[in-house]
């Protein structure tokens, strides 16, 4: 597998209440036709750099570009842009770098005020993948969650996306907020299958700080996600999405064969990817970095033809097994041993006689029971 | 200047807390021109700090007064003053027997409270000539008509013969010394035998060694000479010795009846510890002075530090405090649960807390306390007893108590508790000294109003909450003291906690088998809350031996992985599992059960208590 682009589009209509990604909201014309030329910009300018600018210094690179397998447009909501926008970024992109013909490319929805047009624009530049972020098909839950869109919307946006000829559609739901009741997840379950998505992402709410969710928490006018709800939802997820043929692959993702996130995979396995616009991720053989996240602050710079890096870390050996570690636990099929050696032992044994981790000597993998633990499962095997 | 035996007179002040002791003496400063107003600092015989907020006294001082009384004739009055709380009653008695008369100090409004009843016994018992005073007679709540009756009830003699006093505006001060003078008997002693001093206050001097603090007996003591401490066999050369008057003042000898200090190059105050007998090395005399006793401990707690890195530094630091306070002990031990600590013994609760909050202030080591407990004597079943080993076993720490059957019986520590309580709360105390395994030995009605009750309790029962309880049921008014009463056999198991069916060692309590069942249960509960969920279900369970009497679940976390979209920033995830990680540092594991810090003080700051 190659490696990735992403590309990261700010804008949104309105800003939900549980959301820290790098979002925008109130941007106008001239700024949105600002932001997507400094993003060009800065595109091609890390394109000219080629690898070695991005790599460890000293790395053994080689000086080419290899040949991109995934890009992925993520925001914010890229489909807030205007259809000819989104595609001559597309397009864009696949001047800069070498992005291979049967790349996946997918790009991140909203679903309101998508089109079997301006769809099928982004169809003829390239566009593979649309994943619709639905949340949840519970007009009580769509209101807890502060989301602006209608139960139907998701529903005829993928009907949108299948009129203008999207190869894969994958929808994103939200579980465990405090106003969803069993019933409710299972009916949205339901619904988004009925939809016949190739893929589903099922997300449990997570209060993240400086959120207007978490202000709310804070203030008592809304409650916290339980876990042991969430435990359950998940659990209903495994069952429900399983029996209509979705395999999951990790913690919260399920695709019917052959349709799996490339893109993704690439993060969880440790792969690399150029991360391009305000606030996005790179990895590049062990180096990490990020971008400036104000989106006025970053196309100021981009424009400026100055750097758009705000931070970045060289990772050794060591981290990067815990990240192995981390990410990988997270896979389905787990992760060999020999990339992340070595963990605690006397840890392993109990997780193992706990039955939240399989007993193979060569793979750490978990176990049903120990899928929604992976994060204590992970902490308990660091060494030392 | 030596003064004669008969121009000496030596005495305390007893009083309760608030009653106007510092008041009275400072006053007495002013009177015999030792201060004037302008250097007069409010209390001057309290000095450590901890002494001043508590407003109680813990350590004795002793102030020399040369007074010109009425008869024409300048008298030397020392006032040795005396520790306030029942925790250091063994200095009290010191104090007082270094005396021969009392000022009884009572508040007008107020009235007698327990602690000054007890003291005022220790005073009678050492043979001194009480001079009853009623202070705070300036205060529009004053009753004393009816307090004279109350004491003249207890003590004898005429309630119109009782001064009175306003120790703030001075009113009648002059008379209580005059009293001093005509009823205190002048100290008696062999000015040719050889030298010998009571030593009723020692006190840790970083740049001087130990200040020693004696009354002289007989001969004479003085500059240069080579002292022993009998009971310790220290000896040394005394460097400096003087009289406080009210600031140190170096004198060249003090005879029989004097009061002073000598410092010899001491380096702990437990080389001379109170009670003690000074005597002349060189010419020593046959006997020490009757009544010395070691320290005993009566309390007992493990401390811990928070960090295992501080363990040696905690050393130290009670090293430190050992200098200058004799009467607590230390020792190693091990926790499985808490790691390395030391088992300290304590004259009281008090006591404890002075240390622990010195310890805070002074040393600045984060310290998990257990809650204290009690010494007990277990008495072995001879059956199970080794040919080469002791019957019997002295037991500071519950985890060191032997399985059941192996336990012939146990002697718990008792006291014999003064309570002194209006009528009307009579029926209260009682209940609440029931409760508490409390067996009534007498009670007298003091007047009308006022009883005197007589209870050996276990110490055990009182080292809690006793005494808030007390206050609480009685709004107030009651007051408590009490002394060490020797042991009695008592119906006792030790409640073990099991966290995932591995005791905890820190939990570990001894209880009344009547109690065990409701602190298991509590204990069980509290964990219950403390705890937080493990990838395991853990059970926590009280047991007495390998009889469950109590038992909750910690159910197993269920879910906690992140199922959230994270994108390409893996960075942040990974310090998310950093800090986590940090965090699991500093977590206590017992077996596989992790505990945070904070919820092993959390439950053990409440041990014991309801
Ligand atoms: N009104 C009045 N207050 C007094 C008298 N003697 C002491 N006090 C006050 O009572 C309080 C306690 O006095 P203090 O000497 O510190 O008591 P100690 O704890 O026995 O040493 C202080 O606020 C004094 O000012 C007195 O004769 N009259
Ligand atoms: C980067 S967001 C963009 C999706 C798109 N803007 C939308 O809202 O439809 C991708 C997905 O992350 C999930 N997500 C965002 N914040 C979350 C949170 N706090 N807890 C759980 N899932 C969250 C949502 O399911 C969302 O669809
Ligand atoms: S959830 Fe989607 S639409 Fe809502 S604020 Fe976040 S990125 Fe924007």
């Amino acid at each position: 597998m190659g490696p990735g682009l992403y590309l990261h589009i700010p804008f949104c209509q309105h800003h939900c209440g549980y959301c820290n990604f790098a979002v925008m909201t109130g941007a106008d014309d001239a700024f949105r036709t600002r932001y997507i030329a400094a993003l060009k910009m800065d595109l091609s300018a890390v394109a000219a750099g080629g690898p070695r600018a991005v790599a460890p210094p000293g790395a053994d690179v080689a000086p080419e570009w290899p040949t991109f397998t995934s890009v992925f447009v993520g925001g914010g909501t890229p489909t807030l842009l205007a259809p000819s926008d989104l595609a001559g970024l597309l397009r864009h992109a696949r001047e800069a770098l070498p992005v291979a013909d049967d790349a996946e490319v997918t790009s991140e929805a909203n679903p309101d005020g998508l089109t079997a047009d301006g769809l099928s624009a982004l169809v003829d530049a390239g566009l593979t993948r649309l994943s619709i972020g639905a949340q949840s098909f519970a007009p009580g839950v769509l209101s807890f969650l502060d989301r602006r869109h209608d139960r139907e919307a998701p529903l005829r946006a993928v009907a949108a996306a299948r009129a203008a000829g999207v190869a894969q559609v994958s929808l994103d739901l939200i579980y465990g907020a405090p106003a969803e009741t069993a019933r409710d997840w299972a009916a949205s379950l339901r619904t988004a299958l009925a939809a016949r998505p190739d893929h589903v992402s099922a997300y449990a709410l997570t209060l993240e700080a400086n959120t207007p969710y978490a202000a709310r928490v804070r203030g008592g006018a809304q409650a916290a996600p339980d876990d042991d709800v969430a435990a359950e939802r998940m659990a209903v997820a495994g069952e429900v999405l399983g029996a209509a043929g979705l395999e999951r692959y990790e913690t919260s993702n399920w695709a019917r064969p052959g349709a799996r996130c490339r893109h993704n995979l690439t993060y969880w396995g440790g792969g690399d990817y150029l991360g391009v616009g305000a606030g996005a991720h790179g990895h590049w053989q062990g180096r990490r970095w990020w971008s400036t996240r104000p989106p006025a602050r970053y196309a100021d710079a981009a424009l400026a033809g100055g750097s758009t890096t705000a931070g970045s870390e060289i990772l050794d050996d060591a981290t990067r097994r815990v990240e192995r570690l981390m990410l990988g636990l997270r896979l389905v099929g787990g992760v060999d041993r020999a990339a992340v050696d070595p963990v605690d032992e006397t840890a392993l044994r109990d997780l193992v006689s706990a039955g939240l981790l399989d007993e193979d000597p060569d793979r750490l993998v978990l176990t049903a029971a120990g899928r929604p633990l992976a994060d204590g499962v992970t902490l308990r095997l660091l060494p030392g | 200047m030596t003064y004669p035996a008969e121009r000496i007179r030596n005495f305390a002040i007893i009083a309760h807390v608030d009653h106007g002791k510092s008041t009275l003496a400072d006053r007495m400063l002013q009177v015999t021109k030792l201060t004037d107003d302008r250097t007069m600092r409010a209390q001057y015989l309290d000095r450590m700090d901890i002494e001043r907020e508590r407003g109680i006294t813990i350590k004795a001082q002793a102030v020399r007064m040369p007074y010109p009384a009425v008869d024409g004739q300048e008298y030397l009055l020392n006032l040795i003053d005396t520790p306030g709380h029942v925790d250091f009653s063994y200095e009290v008695s010191r104090a007082m027997n270094a005396c021969e008369g009392a000022v009884l100090l009572v508040d007008a409004a107020q009235g007698m409270e327990a602690q000054t009843i007890a003291n005022l016994y220790v005073a009678i018992e050492a043979g001194l000539e009480v001079i009853p005073v009623l202070n705070k007679i300036d205060l529009p709540a004053a009753r004393p008509e009816q307090i004279a009756e109350e004491i003249a009830a207890l003590l004898g003699g005429d309630p119109t013969d009782i001064l009175k006093v306003s120790a703030k505006t001075g009113a009648g001060v002059v008379a209580v010394l005059e009293r001093i003078v005509e009823r205190v008997p002048p100290p008696v002693g062999d000015a040719d035998a050889p030298a010998r001093g009571l030593i009723f206050d020692s006190v840790y001097d970083a740049y001087r060694g130990v200040i020693t603090y004696m009354r002289v007996v007989d001969g004479r003591f003085v500059h240069g000479m080579d002292v022993r401490l009998m009971a310790t066999g220290f000896h040394n050369e005394i460097s400096e010795l003087a009289v406080i008057s009210p600031e140190p003042m170096p004198i060249d000898a003090l005879g029989p009846g004097e009061v002073g200090y000598f410092t010899a190059a001491i380096k702990e105050v437990d080389h001379a510890r109170v009670g003690d007998t000074v005597t002349d090395h060189g010419n020593p005399a046959a006997h020490p002075l009757p009544g010395y006793r070691e320290p005993t401990p009566m309390v007992f707690s493990g401390l811990y530090p928070v960090d295992s890195d501080d363990f040696p530094d905690l050393r130290e630091a009670l090293e430190r405090l050992r200098l200058n306070d004799a009467s607590f002990t230390f020792e190693p031990e091990t926790s499985v649960a808490l790691g390395f600590g030391f088992r300290c013994g304590f004259l009281g609760l008090l006591h404890m807390e002075i240390i622990s909050e010195r310890l805070d202030r002074e040393f600045d080591i984060p310290l998990v306390t257990t809650a204290p407990n009690v010494a007990y004597e277990v008495h072995l079943e001879p059956r199970m007893v080794a040919p080469n080993q002791p019957p019997v076993l002295a037991v500071s720490n519950p985890a060191d108590l032997p399985p059941p059957n192996r336990i012939d019986h146990i002697l718990e520590p008792v006291v014999e508790a003064m309570l002194l309580c209006p009528s009307t709360y009579v029926g209260a105390v009682m209940q609440l000294c029931e409760q508490r395994r409390g067996d009534l030995r007498k009670m007298e009605y003091i007047t009308e109003e006022r009883v005197e009750l007589h209870y050996e309790l276990p110490l055990a029962e009182i080292i809690f909450d006793f005494f808030d309880k007390l206050k609480s049921s009685t709004r107030g008014y009651a007051s408590l003291d009490y002394e060490p009463a020797g042991l009695r056999r008592g119906d006792l198991v030790k409640v073990d906690i099991l966290l995932n069916a591995d005791p905890v060692d820190a939990f570990s309590t001894i209880v009344h088998r009547d109690k065990s069942y409701e602190y298991g249960r509590a204990m069980v509960g509290r964990l219950r809350e403390l705890i937080p969920r493990q990838m395991f279900d853990v059970p926590i369970q009280a047991a007495i031996g390998s009889k469950i009497i109590a038992r909750e679940t910690v159910k197993a976390r269920r879910k906690d992985v992140i199922a959230k979209c994270y994108g390409g920033d893996v960075t942040r995830k990974r310090k998310l599992l950093e800090r986590q990680k940090e965090g699991k540092k500093r977590m206590k594991s017992v077996g596989t059960v992790e505990i945070p810090q904070e919820a092993f003080v959390a439950a053990l700051s409440v041990g014991g208590g309801d």
